[in-house]
């Protein structure tokens, strides 16, 4: 069961029109192919999404699922959405209801295990390594963990874990969702592997309170019924990406000699259905072209320069144009002379000749700017470092100098 | 029922393309790979899809694995539905055993069961052959509004290459007076491109009436402009036969230049991604901190750490530091070691140089291969499918590496120009 019903609202314009897991990533994919990838990697190919927030991008993007491999006989992929019952229906109220909501369809597979994971994080892991430490332990519920900076666990739901099995996880002695003050490093990856049953009662038993998520309530109720929690700790890479700049990060550990995420080793698929990017030609370089440290998809057409940036199919840089530490996001037409410093795009936006965002290369890394979809940017516009443009912006609504941190709607 | 005018399509896919050498080792002239992430066929294949035609018979004959595996369902070119469908049409030997197909009429006629199952107004024959984009929809219109028995595709082409063609003399209404197939001494420069649009009962009926007619070209058509309403159907715009390696090298470096007037992504050329070292699953293309592109294609999953300039790379393939590839192309998942130089060579699929060596040494383009004489002459090179190219190893101009070549088959670390190499390590 995979959570990607979230907006985010620190991700801004990106996620104006799509949920967090929909938002493009690494070139050519969306956030929600990376747990899609992992759970075909890790052989499980029975899933089901929650989804409540602006999903027609999601839908499109799963399509019939056949891209993770998702469509079989035994093997499938459901989008499940809120709906109406006989008596109301409402709105997901949280992360538990929304399982609680589609707890028919649940039993109708009569699972041995359910793994809920979020669909918003980037990471490589295979499940199966999780789900036998949950059968080893015959554990209620085991949950995955990840170490971050101290000072940075405050954002999470952060775990005490004792040293039953040392580096593989242990027993969980305390939880806390959010802690002003955290007592331990290791947070949880939104990653749950329960026992049907446990999941069944907790659920059941949570309806009657006034708040349905798994972080601030299923896993304190199992803990004060002395449930067997264990906590599963992964190593690898863990891309959280909750703000923008988080999301711009991730996106540059995907460049360099040794890159920390590595799409082909780490399997990762996509539907190349959606916005028909399988049928985008090769990447076509220009005489006066020079990319240096990028990635770069099918469709592109490069005539400037670009450093440091992740190009999406169908983006087309003009000659003297210049474009680094960037993300740009598909369809995107970057005119004749433009300079681009750390920007963030979204889709299907056309920058007039001359346009300049973001400070000269070559200072201290500038605060990322980012562009909503669909805007035509006036020639010759300048927009300092830190603003947000937002989406189908009406032509009178340009300026001419938008200011460092401005916000233009 | 309703039922609208429907056209049947029948793609000849069966040529051997014999002059593409090691190309087509392993596989049909229409599988082979082009411009990056397409094979030739696609280019008719999508023709056909973008002219709302849904019905196709694809003939093959010679090697059609890598063909049959590229096809698929036929999805990639939307011919999946109740009412659509592409068919392979493997070849059937007629009454006697071991009689390959004798020409294009009759493979058509060997597979006319296929013709009277799927009863249609018209019949559309093309080859799969050609690099170009073309609308059938307006050119059946147009068979319809001549009233023709037989409508030809026909472009004008210079008249030192029309002996390679069926030529054909046309009155001011296009109609077809005059026919000389692969004519010495031209007598027009308006040559055939292999597309027929027949009416289907003037089609079985040409067929029926004499076996010993086995080709389009020089028989069937001959005869119907003598007697019948044949008509040409007049074709301005890009169009290659790329059957030479020469032919192929220039078309590739064509998608390269923005005034050539050919364009894979314009033309809505689709291809099938899903196939074995296809696109899908490739990650954007890296580049490296010291990679320097110019004038170049790449596809997804390639890997640019060196230089490359004036070549065509399909996915996956790697270009290692220092390492310089200039005016080739490289098919799918090749490696080119540090340091190693490629220069005016097509390297199939999976090939890897060492580092260090050279492939396109010397300026010596004009020494032709020594065994293909007409098939290598002004210089390029050709490494076949999964060959290896030891480190530090030079090989020539005009030089021939047959495929899954091992390292130790080497016999020199010079290879001359024009010299052919063996699995057996013998060199012609």
């Amino acid at each position: 069961m995979i959570l990607a019903g979230g907006r985010v609202d620190e991700l801004n314009v990106l996620t104006y029109y799509r949920p967090k897991s929909a938002v493009p990533f690494g070139g050519f994919c969306r956030v929600i192919d990376f747990s899609l990838s992992n759970l075909m990697n890790s052989g499980i190919e029975q899933v089901a999404i929650l989804s409540q927030y602006r999903n027609y991008s999601l839908i499109n993007h799963i399509g019939t699922g056949a891209a993770w491999d998702m469509i079989g006989r035994y093997r499938h992929v459901s989008i499940l959405p809120p709906f109406t019952a006989s008596e109301g229906g409402e709105w997901y109220r949280g992360s538990a209801d929304a399982i609680f909501k589609n707890l028919d369809f649940v039993q109708y597979h009569e699972p041995e295990d359910i793994l809920i994971l979020s669909g918003d994080h980037i990471y490589r892991m295979e499940y199966q390594d999780m789900i036998a430490y949950h059968h080893e332990k015959n554990a209620d519920l085991t949950i995955a963990f990840t170490r971050v900076p101290q000072n940075d666990a405050h954002r999470f739901g952060v775990a005490a874990i004792d040293d039953e099995d040392g580096a593989r996880g242990g027993r969980i002695e305390g939880y806390w969702e959010k802690p002003m003050d955290p007592e331990s490093d290791w947070v949880s990856l939104t990653v749950f592997c329960f026992k049907p049953d446990v999941l069944y009662r907790a659920l059941e038993e949570n309806q009657s309170s006034q708040s349905f998520e798994f972080g601030r309530d299923i896993i304190p109720l199992l803990l004060r019924q002395n449930c067997r929690i264990y906590g599963y700790k992964f190593c690898g890479y863990w891309g959280y990406t909750r703000t923008v700049e988080e999301y711009w990060q991730s996106n540059m550990d995907l460049l360099g000699e040794k890159p920390r995420i590595d799409l082909e080793q780490w399997g990762i698929r996509t539907n190349l259905e959606h916005r028909g990017i399988r049928d985008f030609q090769p990447a076509l370089v220009g005489d006066e072209a020079f990319i240096e440290n990028s990635m770069i998809y099918n469709g592109c057409i490069i005539e400037g320069m670009v450093k440091n940036s992740i190009l999406f199919p169908g983006v087309q840089v003009g000659k003297g144009a210049v474009v680094e530490n960037s993300v740009l996001f598909f369809d995107n037409v970057i005119g004749c002379n433009c300079r681009l410093n750390k920007v963030v795009a979204d889709v299907n936006s056309t920058y007039g000749e001359g346009t300049v965002i973001g400070p000269e290369p070559g200072g201290p890394l500038p605060k990322v700017s980012v562009i909503g979809w669909n805007n035509q940017i006036p020639d010759q516009t300048i927009i300092e470092e830190g603003a947000t443009i937002y989406p189908n912006l009406k032509n009178g609504a340009w300026l001419r100098h938008v200011k460092a941190g401005e916000v233009l709607r | 029922m309703i039922r609208k005018k429907e056209v049947l399509v029948l793609l000849l896919a069966g040529g051997v393309g014999s002059r593409l050498n090691i190309l087509v080792q392993n596989r049909a002239k229409p599988a082979v790979p082009f411009a990056g992430l397409y094979r030739i066929i696609d280019f008719s294949l999508s023709n056909v899809m973008n002219s709302g035609l849904t019905k196709v018979g694809v003939l093959t004959q010679y090697k059609p694995l890598s063909l049959m595996n590229h096809l698929g369902t036929g999805e990639a070119w939307d011919f999946t539905g109740r009412s659509r469908g592409v068919k392979i049409l493997p070849p059937r030997t007629g009454s006697r055993d071991s009689d390959w197909y004798k020409g294009t009429a009759d493979a058509v006629r060997r597979n006319i069961d296929f013709i009277e199952a799927n009863p249609t107004d018209e019949v559309l024959i093309l080859s799969g052959d050609h690099i170009y984009h073309m609308d059938f929809d307006a050119m059946i219109e147009y068979h319809r509004s001549k009233k023709a028995d037989v409508t030809i595709g026909m472009m004008v082409v210079p008249k030192n290459q029309i002996h390679q063609f069926g030529a054909g003399i046309t009155d001011r209404f296009n109609r077809i007076i005059g026919w000389e197939e692969k004519p010495k001494e031209p007598k027009s420069n308006l040559a055939s491109m292999g597309i027929y649009v027949l009416d289907r009962k003037y089609l079985l009926n040409a067929l029926a009436r004499n076996k010993d007619d086995v080709d389009f070209g020089m028989h069937i058509v001959p005869w119907a402009i003598d007697n019948d309403n044949v008509f040409a159907y007049p074709f301005y715009g890009y169009w290659r036969d790329v059957g030479t390696i020469q032919a192929y090298w220039e078309a590739n470096m064509d998608v390269l230049r923005r005034d050539s007037g050919i364009s894979p992504q314009k033309w809505r050329i689709r291809t099938n991604v899903e196939v074995e070292g296809g696109a899908a699953d490739r990650a954007p293309a890296r580049f490296g901190n010291k990679a320097r592109v110019v004038n170049s294609m790449i596809s997804a999953g390639c890997n640019i750490k060196g230089r490359v300039e004036n070549s065509v790379l399909s996915p996956g393939v790697v270009v290692e530091e220092g390492a310089v590839v200039n005016n080739s192309i490289l098919f799918t998942d090749c490696h080119i070691g540090r340091n190693a130089t490629i220069d005016l060579a097509i390297l199939d699929k999976k090939v890897s140089v060492g580092e260090q060596a050279v492939v396109g040494a010397g300026e010596n383009f004009k020494l032709a291969n020594l065994l293909k004489p007409t098939h290598l002459y002004t210089g390029i090179t050709l490494i076949g499918k999964g060959a290896q190219v030891p480190a530090e190893q030079t090989i020539g101009r005009n030089c021939v590496i047959n495929s899954y070549i091992r390292e130790e088959a080497y016999p020199e670390k010079v290879m001359e120009d024009g010299v052919s190499l063996f699995p057996d390590g013998e060199m012609t």
